[in-house]
């Protein structure tokens, strides 16, 4: 009987091990469900204005300012897991890294616009890691905390405490 | 087998002059090529470490690598300042969490002078996050008052209480500010960074100082003395560049579009780790070439040795041979000959390693007086014994062709005699 039990605890453990400890994160995960920045837009035709078009420009400050305030998903406080984006080193030593920036596009904010504040990872690790290199794809472990804006600007955003980068692949 | 290395060893030394050349060859070689890759790794070191906790360097529009160039390293010169209320607008903004500003231009003895807030000291950190610290004395606090990076103390002598005076522009030779002169109220602790070697002062120092002074030039007729300077407004009218610490650093992107495209006069953001590895690939090419050179000059090195080996074979015909006729078997002489090669590639890396020691040991304070590169005195580092290794390997693979000729000669050539 007890060994019995023990295999069933067993077989009931299964799956439980065989689950990935680190899911994958997609970035899609750090938009809320039913952030919609088109809403704002619905009124307005954009395949009918030109580009100078005051209201065409009105609507880009718009959408920039909502990408600025983008609000984070509250579900992936404490959540552990991996994401695959590009790094962007904001702390060394030597040639190892400390704190970076993750970003889920190749080039993104330091030749074009950058990506919404809630597609913006600020990743920090207690040791230096080897391989984060600006703008190499790289797949970071770590856990998830959503951090409340303080001030009227800084809205919100996501940070990671790193455990371990390996290079992307595939 | 003992007998035979002892053979060797001997007929080596009996040798010494030729074989001494090709290791002085290799020795030089190998030093310089260990110290393509410590200017490399220390220069590389040294720019990496000089900034930390800083998000964003703003300054003129001008190109990211020439602001973090000025601003930072104190190399090269603006082309123009920005004003202070855009200054007092970065300040202010809520996402910020400090701006500490920054005004080059003057000098000391060729030393750059840095007009800042006394929230530099406090704000500013290098390497790992450290922030810098008072070897002796405290911060500036009264207009003329001056904190000296350590190197600028350790030149020329300076403590606190000595009296200094700055120069305009930064030639050692430009009109001198001398009607106000600066007490040195501070020294820094080294920090390895472009910090060690400026000389700073208080903004309103650099006000103060430029008061009687007109494009570049003290105005005739007009002096200002040090005490009655108290009297004018000493808000500087102009900056040459802040730095910016934020509240949260995943904010940075949004800040530096908010600044480039500030509406008050044109202004650029860099951040300053963007910048650096902007700076690092197009000195890549540079390192490349010198690393590829420097290859090429231990490759020459070890064709010498090779040369030595196998002119060496024709003179010791007889010796070889009556060796071989003692007993010596063809896989004896083979092993003697790369023997001899790998113990003079050997000594040659030793001499080339005790050779860059001491060369950096007599040169490291000029490459830093003068290029700002701190070179260290250390152990070879992993990259360096991996490449030492492979002159090492490269050096037996050199050796092998003598040897192998060595083993190749008959007994019967070596005995008869040519005419």
């Amino acid at each position: 009987m007890r060994l019995l039990s023990f295999i069933a605890a067993l077989l009931f453990a299964l799956p439980l091990h065989a689950a990935d400890p680190w899911p994958e994160i997609k970035w899609e995960a750090l938009v809320p469900k039913g952030w919609d920045p088109a809403a704002e837009f619905k009124g307005l035709d954009l395949s009918k204005l030109q580009d100078s078009d005051p209201r065409a420009i009105e609507a880009l400050d718009k959408l920039k300012q909502m990408w600025d305030n983008a609000p984070a998903e509250p579900a992936l406080n404490g959540k552990k897991g991996r994401i695959a984006g590009f790094a962007l080193p904001l702390e060394r030593q030597g040639d190892k890294v400390t704190e970076f920036l993750i970003v889920p596009y190749f080039g993104a904010c330091i030749h074009t616009p950058p990506p919404p504040a809630n597609q913006i990872i600020h990743a920090k690790s207690t040791k230096p890691l080897t391989g984060v290199k600006m703008m190499v794809p790289v797949w970071t472990y770590g856990s998830f905390s959503v951090q409340r804006g303080e001030t009227t600007w800084g809205v919100a955003g996501y940070r990671l405490t790193v455990d371990k980068v390996t290079p992307y692949e595939g | 087998m003992k007998a035979v290395l002892q053979l060797a060893l001997k007929s080596a030394w009996a040798r010494r002059l030729t074989l001494g050349i090709a290791l002085i060859a290799i020795a030089l070689a190998a030093a310089l090529l260990l110290a393509v890759e410590r200017v490399r790794h220390d220069a590389r070191q040294g720019f990496t470490q000089s900034i930390s906790g800083v998000d964003l360097v703003v300054g003129a529009r001008t190109g990211g690598v020439q602001l973090m160039l000025y601003a930072v390293f104190h190399s090269g010169s603006a082309t123009n300042n920005i004003r202070w209320d855009s200054f007092e607008a970065i300040a202010t903004h809520p996402a910020v969490a400090w701006a500490v500003p920054l005004s080059m231009g003057d000098s000391h003895r060729g030393h750059p002078v840095v007009g800042t807030q006394a929230n530099f000291f406090e704000h500013f950190r290098y390497a790992n996050a450290q922030s810098l610290r008072f070897a002796s004395g405290k911060s500036f606090a009264g207009v003329f008052e001056a904190v000296l990076g350590s190197d600028v103390a350790k030149e020329l002598g300076y403590r606190v209480g000595d009296r200094i005076t700055l120069t305009h522009g930064m030639a050692e030779l430009g009109p001198d500010h001398a009607d106000k002169p600066f007490t040195v109220v501070g020294v820094l602790a080294p920090t390895g960074t472009p910090v060690d070697r400026a000389v700073h002062v208080g903004l309103e120092a650099i006000t103060a100082i430029h008061l009687d002074w007109a494009g570049g030039a003290p105005l005739p007729g007009l002096n200002i003395p040090a005490e009655h300077v108290q009297k004018f407004d000493l808000q500087p009218k102009e900056i040459t560049a802040l730095l910016v610490g934020l509240k949260n650093r995943a904010d940075v992107f949004r800040l530096q579009r908010h600044i480039n495209a500030y509406k008050g006069e044109p202004l650029l953001a860099v951040l300053p780790g963007v910048a650096l590895d902007e700076l690092w690939q197009t000195l890549a090419m540079v390192e490349r070439t010198l690393f590829a050179l420097s290859t090429l000059v231990v490759l020459v090195g070890l064709a010498g040795l090779t040369a030595t080996l196998l002119a060496s074979l024709n003179e010791r015909r007889r010796e070889l041979a009556i060796l071989r006729a003692l007993g010596a078997s063809p896989q004896a002489i083979f092993l003697m000959l790369t023997v001899e090669g790998l113990l003079v590639t050997a000594l040659g890396i030793l001499a080339g390693a005790v050779l860059l020691a001491g060369g950096i040991a007599m040169l490291a304070p000029l490459a830093q007086a003068h290029f700002g590169i701190h070179l260290s005195l250390r152990p070879p580092s992993w990259n360096e014994i991996a490449l030492l290794a492979s002159i090492l390997a490269t050096g037996l693979l050199a050796s092998l062709v003598p040897g192998w000729r060595a083993w190749r000669m008959s007994l019967a050539d070596g005995l008869t005699p040519r005419n």
